[in-house]
């Protein structure tokens, strides 16, 4: 295996004038030299730089898995926490929107102002701003007139 | 050995390795893919999958204005699992009744917590797997009994919407309410059932077999579609004020029940019905009283002397009547053996049509309504809507009985008692639809208690406009109207306190005799009384009816019901911004 011969050396040699189509390449007219010794192969490639290619690549490839799902679990965990928070807020909003209606609804609001010795108005009076005329017969409200109590 | 050879053995040892690993991962997935497909399938989609059911809200109750009648927020119900709570049941039970109060019972919740079922197979008790502990809990209490929980084991939760009515008493018996499943089971609750429910949602995602749900794997959702909002006719204050001023009235007449309503003359708008006695909606207890019902629209009864003006509209349509027109009114009548008299003894009468009306004559009403004949008498109460269902909308609505003219020929008492309102019942939206007519020249409109739908996607539509017809002429109505504007006179109308200074008022008192439920016969001495009235009489934007039942004997319309007329009128007036126009009511003679 360590003798090289030329085989299109030889076949040149035997028929010159009729070359081949396919070997129109090896064709060209190449200047005559006899066999020699070429020296053997004495190393293959190094496998060291390819390990340590192999190596960084699983490594990089590992480490970035790892960073990303890492990532991606702190993210779901801040997901959790935030939606819970969502929800908190959510539903001490609609507590709270609760109480507000409950609060400012006539059924609350009434009896307080009845307790105070207010009265609903009775007589409507309109002051008409164009011409400053008063609509209807202006009458002060007799206390405990209409409403005199509120039972809830 | 050669290097070549050596390398060559090794592939072809790997080689052989490969094809049998790969053979063996074949077999297997032939198995499961081919073999044990539906089973494994299942499986995984069990194991591998949770279901979160999404509720979708109620749509909410507006009041005119846009305040909220009824709201839906965002609920749980507290469920347990009794294998796990049976241990810590006293210590849950305690921490559950010091949060929630009197809203459980702690030893009913202890056994709960501790609730057993038979197991056929092993044919003895074990621990239940679910029970509910506390039913529709609103989210924020929820969230702290939960909190207040978190150590024992077995406590969970569900969500679901939930109801608030942050009116309480406020118009309940129009509202409505929900039952535990959140069907509308009473009010418009009931009648805009469909409008108002939504259609629930559902998120199905991928969880690993510990139930975490894994990041990024599939995710089906299927959206939920909240109800649409339902915004009603009502004006909440002037709701609460009438709630509270017939609750009064109701009180001092010593009546069984009252109802007062408010009508916009021109729309057929509700925007007050009121009814005493009640009920609390903010009370789930509170909803099994008889009181829940609607009386407005499913209560029959006589109405009495309001029916007369009903009477003179269909005469003066046909030209029949005027406010001036005089009657002989006699001392009595007496029609198929019966004997009729007015509630005042008198000997002959010379009252103008309009004083038949101011004094509230049955006589003089007979005399008046014998010029037309039955039939067209009939004719037009058919006309007016009496025995027909209104149109509002609402569950539960009565007809009322008008003797059907066709198979029940009317005898001479029949027509003389329809004309005064005896012999012929009703619903108070039916009584309001008609003397609204009268109010609005003489156009029946049809009354409706929603103004408008909010759809989910924001968009409002109007309801539907209901069927408007003309019964009688614009005259024979404002000859009616004259009539009407007599009977708050102070100078011998029956109800001189329903006159609101600044304004013209009209109306007509009744005072009926109350038919036994029972029995279906009159009840010598009890009586229901009512007031109708509309203001103001020269440009009517708003009709008020108010009716008691079974008041103590000396009450009757004008005494009883309308002082309570004229307060929720005023405030009606008052909150509409109605300006008087100034004019006086013209006076008419009440005899000659």
């Amino acid at each position: 295996m360590s003798v090289v011969t030329s085989p299109s050396a030889r076949f040149h040699g035997a028929i010159p004038h009729k070359p081949s189509t396919r070997m129109r390449g090896a064709a060209r007219p190449q200047p005559k030299r006899g066999l020699r010794l070429v020296a053997p192969v004495t190393h293959r490639a190094r496998r060291t730089p390819f390990v340590v290619v192999l190596l960084a690549v699983v490594g990089s490839g590992l480490v970035g898995l790892i960073l990303i799902s890492t990532a991606m679990q702190a993210q779901t965990f801040e997901l959790a926490e935030l939606t819970a928070e969502a929800r908190e807020l959510e539903t001490a909003q609609e507590a709270l929107q609760r109480e507000v209606s409950e609060l400012e609804s006539p059924e609350h609001l009434g009896p307080l102002a009845v307790a105070r010795g207010m009265v609903p108005s009775q007589t409507p009076v309109y002051l008409q701003l164009s011409d400053g005329t008063v609509k209807g017969s202006p009458k002060p409200a007799e206390e405990r007139s209409n409403i005199r109590q509120v039972v809830r | 050995m050669t290097r070549q050879r050596l390398s060559r053995r090794r592939l072809r040892f790997c080689l052989y390795a490969f094809i049998v690993v790969f053979v063996v991962f074949a077999v297997r997935l032939f198995q499961i893919q081919a073999l044990d497909m539906g089973a494994y399938a299942a499986k995984a989609v069990a194991a591998g999958t949770a279901r979160v059911a999404v509720p979708a809200p109620r749509g909410e109750i507006l009041d005119r204005n846009g305040r909220p009648l009824a709201a839906s927020v965002h609920g749980r119900n507290l469920t347990a699992d009794p294998y796990l709570t049976a241990p810590n049941a006293p210590e849950i039970a305690a921490i559950l009744r010091e949060q929630l109060g009197d809203r459980i019972d702690y030893f009913d919740t202890i056994d709960k917590l501790r609730k057993k079922v038979y197991n056929p197979q092993t044919k003895e008790m074990v621990p239940a797997r679910f029970v509910y502990v506390v039913k529709r809990l609103p989210g924020d209490e929820a969230d702290q009994v939960l909190e207040a929980l978190k150590e024992y084991p077995g406590i969970f939760s569900e969500k679901i919407g939930l109801r608030t009515y942050p009116g309480g008493r406020l118009g309940a018996n129009l509202i409505g309410f929900v039952d535990a499943e959140g069907t509308g089971r009473a009010g418009l609750e009931q009648a805009l059932d469909k409008r108002l429910t939504g259609t629930d949602g559902e998120n199905t995602y991928e969880v690993s077999p510990l139930g975490v749900r894994i990041p990024m794997a599939d995710t089906t959702v299927r959206e939920m579609v909240p109800g649409s909002d339902v915004v009603s006719t009502i004006d909440r204050d002037l709701q609460w004020f009438a709630d509270k001023r017939l609750a009064a009235g109701v009180d001092e007449a010593g009546a069984d029940w009252g109802l007062a309503l408010t009508m916009d003359v021109r729309t057929g708008e509700i925007v007050q019905m009121s009814q005493f006695p009640s009920f609390d909606l903010a009370d789930p207890q509170d909803r099994r009283g008889a009181w829940i019902k609607n009386l407005a629209v499913e209560r029959p009864y006589e109405p009495g002397s309001v029916m007369k003006t009903i009477t003179m509209a269909a005469l003066a349509d046909q030209g029949k009547i005027r406010p001036e027109s005089p009657i002989v009114v006699p001392k009595g009548i007496k029609v198929d053996q019966y004997r009729i008299g007015d509630y005042w003894r008198h000997g002959v009468l010379h009252l103008t049509a309009a004083g038949v009306i101011a004094k509230s004559s049955n006589l003089g009403t007979i005399v008046a309504a014998r010029q037309m004949t039955k039939r067209s008498h009939w004719e037009y109460l058919r006309k007016f809507g009496f025995g027909q269902l209104t149109g509002i909308g609402l569950a539960g609505e009565t007809a009322g009985l008008l003797r059907d003219i066709n198979t029940n020929p009317w005898a001479a008492s029949h027509r003389a008692t329809i004309a005064f309102g005896q012999g012929v019942s009703v619903n108070a939206v039916q009584m309001i639809r008609a003397v609204g007519a009268v109010a609005n020249n003489g156009v029946l409109v049809t009354p409706t208690v929603v103004d408008a739908y909010r759809l989910p996607d924001g968009r409002q539509i109007d309801a539907p406009e209901g069927e408007t017809r003309r019964v009688v002429s614009p005259e024979a109505a404002a000859i009616v109207r004259r009539m009407m504007e007599q009977v708050p006179r102070s100078d011998g109308g029956t109800a001189p306190a329903a006159q609101i200074a600044g304004y013209r008022v009209a109306g007509k008192t009744g005072t009926a005799w109350r038919v036994s439920p029972e029995t279906g016969k009159y009840i010598r001495g009890q009586n229901t009384v009512s007031f109708v009235g509309f203001a103001p009489a020269d440009k009517p934007r708003f009709i008020t009816y108010v009716v008691l039942d079974k008041p103590h004997r000396n009450a009757g319309g004008g005494s009883a019901a309308s002082p309570v007329f004229h307060d929720i009128m005023a405030m009606a007036l008052e909150r509409f911004g109605v300006v008087p126009s100034g004019s006086k009511s013209p006076k008419v003679d009440l005899d000659w």
